[in-house]
């Protein structure tokens, strides 16, 4: 226990670096192009669009105000994606810094989730007014959202942590964690909604922890109910298996991570 | 005696050399099946029961052959790297490892790396607000400094790296061989700079293969060879003996 004591305070000490570490992603991603941040908008705009095409007009999936369907699922799967994406470099990409100075290296995964969240909240700003053009009564269920939403950062987070860490053993993870993000989004309801899934396929998507955060975000925004008991609870679980493991094998593997880079 | 900033006692590193290295899942998973592919490990002692014990306000050198274990040794000591065997006391804090090739990002200017390689060091944007001018100043960088330092040569890379470690004001600095790079008159600031560090209480472990150097700077040196200590003393009789223990190949 006592060793995720330090390492939280250590993000604390380090709040400088965490800064530094997001704001050099955000530079090396978006210096030199005009519109900047705004390209992180492009991928969901067009998925949202294509979709939208895809779904609503030619296989005339029957859900009103599809787009904001598609909204709710898409932007948090989107930082889901990215992040987990961008986690399998957070260690290997920065063999120069860890090479050179001792530092809490949880910084680096937390770092990346980050600039990733922020993407996200970015993204957020510009999509969220469509909820109100779409809906005219909001609930105010709508104030789950940020604690779900802070949930799944955590979530993430323990997925970073796991996964940077075998990346410095084994290289390839990254090509695997593509392959496993595509099959995830067809297997979580995204696209279409949960109820749309029939009888025992339902047990396949229940068991996958995207499923649970979407349909909760679906719920508070798009159905406007009360998310059920289990699905909360499900989400719960998974976030603590994800960072108890995911950062008890951080721990035990970063005294290695110099040696094998 | 001063009071013993670095005690470093039987340490013993080794590392694993991983011939026909397995990768990737891909190769491990090929591997399986065809005993040929298989990884063939060896392990190697970089360090073999080293001893080193070094007083605040010392300058010691470490001289030896190229893979006797300076580097590694530096490395443990900045804590990058773990003992596998005996024990490293530092009592203090430990600037950054000034090596060639030191640790910046090379799409980002001279001053974000600035900022970002003094975080690392759990440093606050004030404090490093009040050392940033000093460093562009020593470095003698002023009109590179919103370049990436991609756009950097390597005398420009090891001034920057140079003046960031020697101004974080830690209590030891770890110097790998690293004043080959610069010129002359870079090499004359930075050696005037360590000693004036070195009268201000600091201490300093110096890499290096220029023997005159570590004679005329450092008060006792180490050389070691494969691993260990083969000789400790005064630094001008340490690298007098230099040519009898290191055989010429």
């Amino acid at each position: 226990m006592s060793s995720w004591m330090t390492g939280f305070i250590g993000l604390i000490r380090y709040r400088e670096l965490v800064r530094n570490l997001v704001a050099k992603d955000l530079k090396v991603k978006y210096r030199g192009s005009v519109l900047g941040l705004l390209w992180s908008l492009l991928n969901p705009l067009a998925m949202i669009v294509v979709y939208s095409l895809a779904f609503q007009y030619i296989l005339r999936i029957p859900l009103k105000n599809y787009p904001l369907f598609l909204i709710t699922g898409i932007i948090p799967w989107n930082f889901f994606s990215g992040a987990v994406i961008a986690s399998s470099e957070a260690i290997i990409g920065n063999a120069n810094l860890l090479k050179k100075v001792k530092f809490p290296l949880e910084i680096l995964p937390f770092a990346t989730i980050l600039f990733n969240f922020i993407q996200l909240l970015f993204a957020l700003l510009v999509f969220f007014p469509a909820v109100f053009w779409f809906k005219t009564e909001v609930t105010p269920l709508i104030l789950l959202y940020l604690p779900v939403l802070g949930l799944q950062f955590l979530f993430t987070l323990g997925v970073a942590f796991f996964l940077s860490s075998i990346t410095t053993r084994y290289r390839d993870v990254r090509h695997l964690t593509e392959v496993a993000l595509m099959v995830l989004f067809w297997l979580t309801p995204i696209i279409y909604s949960i109820s749309m899934v029939p009888g025992k396929l339902q047990l396949l998507i229940k068991v996958n922890p995207l499923a649970a955060f979407i349909t909760v975000y679906q719920d508070i925004i798009y159905w406007g109910r009360l998310p059920r008991p289990e699905t909360f609870i499900s989400m719960v679980l998974w976030t603590c298996l994800s960072l108890g493991v995911g950062y008890s094998l951080f721990r035990r593997r970063q005294r290695v991570f110099v040696e094998e880079l | 005696m001063a009071k013993l900033i670095v005690e470093v006692q039987d340490l013993w590193k080794s590392f694993c050399i991983r011939h026909n290295r397995n990768d990737s899942l891909k190769e491990r998973f090929i591997s399986l099946f065809d005993g040929r592919r298989r990884e063939r490990r060896e392990i190697f002692w970089a360090l073999r029961g080293v001893n080193l014990k070094v007083a605040q306000g010392e300058m010691v050198g470490i001289i030896g052959p190229n893979g006797s274990g300076k580097s590694t040794l530096l490395r443990i000591i900045a804590g990058i790297l773990h003992p596998t065997k005996g024990s490293v006391i530092v009592r203090g804090s430990v600037a950054p490892l000034i090596e060639i090739g030191v640790g910046f990002h090379p799409e980002l200017t001279g001053q974000e790396n600035i900022y970002l390689n003094a975080s690392l060091y759990g440093l606050t944007r004030k404090e490093i607000d009040r050392i940033y001018d000093k460093v562009v100043e020593f470095s003698g960088l002023e009109d590179f400094i919103d370049v990436p330092v991609k756009n950097y040569s390597t005398g420009m890379y090891m001034r920057l790296g140079f003046a960031i470690a020697v101004q974080l004001d830690m209590d030891i600095l770890l110097v790998d061989e690293v004043l080959a790079v610069g010129d002359e008159a870079f090499q004359r600031k930075c050696l005037a700079k360590m000693q004036e560090l070195k009268e201000r209480g600091k201490t300093i472990l110096f890499v290096s293969h220029a023997l005159d150097l570590v004679s005329r700077l450092c008060d006792r040196a180490y050389l070691l060879i494969d691993g260990r200590v083969a000789m400790e003393g005064v630094a001008e009789e340490v690298t007098g003996c230099y040519n009898k223990k290191v055989p010429i190949q």
